[in-house]
Formats: structure tokens, sequence, C-alpha cells
């Protein structure tokens, strides 16, 4: 417990280095795809694939600044549930190395199982509150389908990335990314499993930056 | 007796012979028509049967075929909802695609080992593969999809990923070399989520053999894939020979036969052959059958030479009903030709009188037309002539009184010519009625209008009963001219204070018009020629007239419909009844003429 403590500690230091320097935000918006949707503000959406294409559903985006930063020694447990028989959240983005939890809060049987290239994995069938929670380390950049053998509609996505900083827009598409090091950058925006945008960014240490997508 | 006749008249003797070869000829004709008939119906039915062994041999292999179809299709429906599947297609996994199936299809795969001979055999699948979703297959990574040669495995290819379920025939060769067929089913795998098709999956089976109906009929049949046939025991030859027969034909579907004919061996061979996999990408395969027809051909043989006995005697049959038919027939034809001889002679005799009298009629009629045209004028002529000389003075009194009673002669001769012209056009035929309706009431007043003009009116007694709306049907100007022609007779050939009684009425859908006079009545011996033109009934020459006004006047009312007849005529009565069409319904005029 102490060392899981001691672990959340260290990453958070780790995700904000040198606190007090050279910190740069970047906030911007960027363009969803139109969805038939009502533009309900919901913060509910799930993963659909098209044509061989996945994404979310109503979209939504991840920004992430791609550089060389130094590796974290330890980062924080995330946990992607399977409630109602589908993932929660259903799209989850994580930095290389970070060990993800599946816990089934469902009342049945799930197994969990991705033939992703980025992570292989299956987890076997659990029950229902299993513990400890399987979980996974993730320890290649890439994209990661999540997929239930015993339910076939259920997906989920990782988004595992190279950089610490990242975040998922909203559903307006607007995003922020504070305590970032200042130097020359790419800020990219993951739209589904096919489509990803880049812009170059320069960032200056207290400044607040504007790019929009695309 | 006909016989005799023949004796009497050759030309009816050869009338038989020729009546007996007609009929020959269409007994003969008849009796091959028959004989064809009945073996062309004989070869037709022997190979609408065959035609029916080969449809039921197939129906029997589509039912095993549809069983196969089905567990197929459920199997792809159960792939496609395999989750694993789903991942190694969508996730670029595709190294796991096979694994992820086997347990699925592990069933379909095993069932060889427990070799049995019913439906489950069919069930049996000898490899599978995947298809991308570009139609490419995907190779297996290991060998429990069953194996296949690299050109074999080339045939499971298509352009494009399948829509739907779709037959298709493989050829290769077996463990020993010879070359066989395998039946392929490729079912598409549909996305759970979107429908959209993803991948395929390719099973092949050993094809349904099917089961021979026509027992004993020497029957074989196989499947032709690939320009491959393989029937049983035949040689490359006939196998090749068949081939191309079915390949002609699939490639000129305009100039199909019914049924196609090969041989085989020398021995005359019924061919049928349809396409299996309808509605498929996969190169066209067909099941092609073929039946010896040496037992068939025995079998017609028979029947010809029976059709044959049978046709002969009928013939021979024939040739004597025909023989006594034409006796009897030729009997009253020679009756005939003696009568007829007799007959002609008498109708061309009248015949030609006929003619003389009709052209006689015609140039009469056309002489009296032509003479009334040419008399008219000289008439006109001399009237304006005396009427010029009564205009002159200094002639003696005497003279203008000549002249008058010639201006008077003119207009007798005038109305004779227009009376003669009136009566050659109805001889002619020319005469055209415009009927409509004429008051006869109002036809009598005229006239005796007319009459007070006349000095003799003062002697006369006029006795009238002519109700008024009394309608009859008829041009008003020869009905004006029969109304007038016999009242003037009344008035001529009457006495001194003589009366004339002129009554009408209406008879049923006819009107009824009786003109009498007093006077000397018409002698007996003349009343039948009273109506024949030029005659004058005993008139004497101080009466003026023609003697064409009666004739005229019955001919006028018979051409109206009618008819004009002398009722009466003694010593001091005579009296003439016209009948005219009445122009309106009886029934509004009965109680105005009584």
């Amino acid at each position: 417990m102490i060392r899981a403590l001691n672990s959340i500690l260290l990453a958070a230091m780790a995700v904000t280095p040198a606190t007090g320097r050279a910190q740069a935000t970047l906030e911007g918006r960027v363009e969803l795809p139109k969805t038939h949707f009502a533009p309900v503000a919901t913060e509910r959406y799930e993963i659909v694939s098209k044509a061989g294409v996945l994404a979310t559903d109503p979209p939504r985006a991840v920004v992430y600044l791609e550089g060389d930063f130094p590796k974290p020694k330890t980062l924080a447990t995330k946990t992607v549930g399977q409630k109602d028989f589908a993932f929660r959240p259903p799209l989850l983005a994580i930095e290389v190395g970070t060990k993800v939890e599946f816990p089934n809060y469902d009342d049945t049987y799930h197994n969990i199982f991705s033939y992703s290239p980025a992570k292989r994995f299956d987890l076997g069938r659990y029950p229902p509150n299993e513990t400890p929670a399987p979980s996974v380390l993730f320890d290649k950049a890439g994209l990661v389908t999540l997929r239930c053998d015993i339910h076939e509609h259920m997906r989920g996505l990782i988004l595992v990335l190279d950089t610490p900083y990242f975040a998922i827009t909203d559903s307006d598409g607007r995003y922020r990314l504070t305590n970032l090091p200042a130097g020359h950058f790419t800020i990219k925006a993951w739209l589904n499993s096919k489509n990803t945008g880049e812009r170059p960014v320069d960032l200056k240490s207290g400044g607040v930056q504007h790019v929009d997508f695309p | 007796m006909s016989f005799a006749a023949a004796t009497r008249a050759p030309g009816i003797g050869r009338f038989r012979v020729r009546l007996l070869l007609a009929m020959m000829v269409v007994v003969s004709a008849l009796t091959s028509l028959g004989i064809y008939v009945a073996q062309h119906r004989a070869a037709k039915d022997a190979e609408a049967d065959l035609q029916r062994d080969f449809d039921l041999e197939l129906a029997s292999l589509h039912r095993l075929q549809d069983l196969r179809n089905a567990a197929v299709a459920d199997r792809s429906k159960s792939l496609a909802q395999n989750a694993r599947i789903h991942a190694a297609l969508e996730d670029n996994a595709l190294d796991l695609l096979y694994p992820s199936a086997r347990e699925e299809l592990r069933d379909l795969m095993e069932s060889s080992n427990a070799g049995r001979k019913d439906a489950g055999e069919a069930l049996h699948a000898r490899f599978y593969r995947f298809l991308d979703s570009h139609g490419a297959v995907l190779e297996p990574p290991t060998m429990d999809a069953g194996q296949l040669l690299p050109n074999e495995q080339a045939q499971l290819a298509q352009d494009g990923v399948p829509q739907f379920m779709q037959a298709g025939y493989l050829a290769r060769r077996d463990a020993t070399g010879r070359p066989a067929v395998d039946e392929m089913i490729a079912v598409p795998i549909r996305s759970t989520e979107t429908n959209e098709v993803i991948a395929a999956l390719v099973l092949g089976f050993k094809p349904v053999e099917a089961v021979p109906h026509g027992e004993g009929t020497g029957m074989r049949s196989g499947i032709l894939a690939n320009g491959q046939l393989q029937l049983p025991t035949t040689d490359s030859a006939a196998e090749k020979q068949i081939v191309a027969e079915v390949e002609r034909d699939v490639a000129h579907p305009s100039e199909r036969k019914r049924r196609l004919r090969t041989t085989i061996d020398g021995v005359p061979h019924l061919l049928f052959f349809k396409r299996l996999n309808q509605h498929s990408d996969y190169p066209p395969a067909y099941e092609v059958c073929v039946y010896p027809l040496t037992k068939l051909l025995a079998r017609q043989q028979q029947l010809r030479w029976r059709v044959l006995e049978a046709g002969t005697l009928l013939m021979l049959g024939g040739f004597l009903v025909s023989e006594f038919l034409s006796r009897r027939l030729s009997r009253p034809v020679e009756e005939l030709a003696v009568v007829s001889q007799k007959n002609l002679v008498q109708r061309q005799q009248i015949e030609a009188k006929l003619e003389m009298t009709a052209e006689e009629l015609q140039r009469s009629t056309r002489f009296s037309a032509d003479a009334s045209h040419q008399l008219k004028s000289p008439i006109t002529v001399l009237r304006a002539g005396l009427d010029s000389l009564l205009a002159r003075d200094g002639f003696p009194p005497e003279v203008y009184e000549e002249i008058s009673s010639l201006i008077h002669q003119t207009y007798r001769l005038t109305g004779v010519v227009e009376d003669l012209l009136l009566l050659s056009r109805m001889d002619a035929g020319k005469l055209r009625l415009n009927l409509r309706t004429v008051d006869l009431k109002h036809l009598v007043e005229e006239w005796i209008d007319d009459l007070q003009a006349l000095p003799e009116a003062a002697d006369l007694h006029l006795e009238k009963d002519v109700p008024p709306d009394l309608q009859i049907v008829g041009e008003t100007r020869f009905t004006a001219l029969v109304v007038q022609n016999l009242l003037d007779n009344a008035r001529k050939y009457n006495r001194r204070d003589g009366t004339i009684r002129i009554s009408a009425r209406e008879e049923g859908n006819q009107v009824e018009l009786r003109v009498a006079n007093t006077g000397r009545g018409i002698p007996l011996a003349e009343q039948p020629y009273i109506f024949e033109r030029f005659h004058r009934a005993g008139a004497g020459d101080d009466v003026p007239g023609h003697g064409l006004g009666l004739n005229l006047a019955r001919e006028l009312v018979r051409l109206h419909g009618g008819e004009l007849r002398l009722i009466r005529s003694d010593e001091n009565w005579t009296e003439f009844c016209a009948r005219f069409r009445a122009a309106q319904p009886a029934a509004k005029t009965v109680g105005a003429a009584q």
C-alpha cells in the first residue's frame, strides 16, 4: 500500500518535472467529425468500427505532444472496467509503461483480450469482482483494441503514447495541456485508428499558446 | 349399274378411277403421317423419361447440397459472432485467424473419421480457407486447415470478397493422381456491427454423389469443372468429346438444342447437363449425365415395325373402303351427268331469251327517255311561236281561236311528254323519292281551288269527307300528281249535274283515299285494262286525255308503298281507292278520322 502511494507520488513528480520553471500551456480545439446526433454535451461515448476504422462515437480526440521526454521511473496504474457490457472508459490514453487493470463490475464473466500488434494479451475468463483485478502492462506505443471473447460487441481502445503530455478533448473538441516544457515539438491530434493530425509548435516558457486542428 | 354408266360415258369412268386414286393417296398420306407421329411421340416420350430421371437425380443432389449449405451458412454466422475472428481480421492479426477459427470448425473437419455414409458424410469438409476483404486467400499457418497445392489454392481466390454464399468446383488430383473435383462453398463473414463483408470463408467438400435414379439404364454422371470432366468408366477421348459438346452448347445459347447427343465407343448417347453453381463468381461447373441409347434404339426399332404393320393393315383397309366409297359416290354423279346434259341446253336457251328481254327493256326505256327529251324542246319552241302569233294583230278572229286551240294542244303534248318522262324514269328505276310528310287534305283543297276556276265547276256537286291532319308519307310532287289525276278523271268522266265524292280515312297504318264520280261507268270487259298505258277506257274523243294518267298514278302509288284500285264501276258510279302509308301513328288521328 505504501509502495503504491510512493509510486503515485513519484509518478506525479515525473509528470511535472522541474516545477516552477519553463512551464508552457497549450490549448485549442480539434474540429471533430459531425455526427448525426444532436449536439448534447454528454460525457458518454462508445467505440465503433466503420469500414475497418475504429473511432469514438460521439467523436473525441486525443491531443498529445510528441518529443523526446525523459522516461519516468514509475507510472500510476490506470483502470478500464467492464460495466453493463461496455468498457469504462471506452477510450484510455496512457504513457508507455503504464499498467492497466481490468476489473469486472458486471454480474457475469468477461474474457478481455487483444490481438493488436501494440499489445497481444488474453486475460482469460474471469468472474465479477475478481481480486486482484487482471492487469496488463503496456510497454509499446500504439493503439490497442480491447475485446471480450464472450461478448463480441464490446470494444475498447487504449492509446499507448510515448509522451507524458496528453489529454482527451471534451465533446466539443476543446483541450488544454499544461505544465509543458519549452522547446520545439510536434503536437498531434488522434481522431480515429486511421487519422491523426499534427502541427509543429514552439513552446515558450510561461506562455499560453493556441493551436486548432485542422 | 355403275359399270353400265361407265360404258355409256367414258368420262364418268375416268372420274371414278380418279376418285379412287385420290382416296388412296389420302389414305396413304394419313397412314404415313400416323406412323411418323406415333414413332416421334414414342421417341420423345422415351427421351422425356430420361430427362425426368436426370432431373430427379439433380433434385436429390440439391437436397443434400441445401442441407450442407445451411450448415455452412450457420457456421459462417457463428464465425462472424466470434470476437477473435473479428480481432484477427480487424486488428491486423492474421496469424491468429486460423487458430481462432480452428475451434469453431473442428467438428466439420473431424467428422471424416466417423466415416458415415449419410448426410453427416456430406458435411465433412476437406479444407477451409479465409479470403480477405479483397477476395485473396489468406495463407493458413498450420496444416489444420486441410492441404491444398498452390495451384489448387489459387482457384479459391475471387476478384472481390463474395457478397453472398456461392459454390465453386475445384479441379485437383487425388492421392492416386487421378483427376478429382472438390466442391467449395464460399460464405461472406459480415461484421455484426456494420453488416459489411469483412472476409469470407471457403469450405471444401467432397462433391455430393448423385444417386443414380434410372437404375439399369447404364447412366453415368459426373461433374465438369474448369474444362475437366471425370465420368466413371469413360476414356479421356470420350470425356473430351463430351466437354466439347457441353462447351459449344454453353457458348451458343441461341442455337441450343433441346437434347444433346454424343457417341461414346460407337454407341450413341443422350447427353444432359445443368449448371451446378448458378449465380456464382466461381467458374461455371456442370453436372453432366450420359445415357446410352442402345436400349432406347432397340425399343424404337421394335415399335417402328409394329407401327408399320398396323399402318399397312390400316392402308389396305383404307383402300377397300375407298373403292367401295368411290363406287357409291360416283353413282349419283353419273346420273347427274346425264340429266345435266339435258338441262344445259334448256338453260342456255332461257338465258339467251332473258338476255334479249333485258336488252329490249333497256333499249325501250332508253328510247322513251330520249324521245321525251327530244320532244320537250320542240313543243316549247312551238308554243312560243304560237304565243307570238297570238300577240300579233291583223288576223281574222277565227284564226286567233285556232291559234288558242293549238296552244292548248301544246300544253296537252307537254303533259304527255312529262308523263312519259316520269314513266320512263320509273321503268329505268332511276326515280328517287324524297319522302316526307304530306298533308292529304291540303292536296284535295288545292285541287278544289283549281276546279273553282273552271267553267264546268258550277255543274258539279262536291261531297268531301276528308278529316284534317291526315298525313301520308310521300314526295309532295308525286302524291299531288296522283290526287290530281284521280280527281281530274272524276271531273272529266262525269255527267252534267253530277257528283264527285272525295273521302279519306285512316286504316291502321295506311290512309285510304276514295274518289267517286257519277257518270257512265267503265265497261266490265275493259275494266282489267284501264291501268295499262295508252288505254282509254271507252272514253270518247270529246274527253281530253292520253291514256297515261291511270298507269302513271298506279305506278307512283306503288312506288310510295301503296296501291291504287278500281273499287266499283257500273251504270252511274265509278269509284277508285288509293292507299298510302300513314305518316303518323294511327292512335293520334283516329278520333279526327271518324
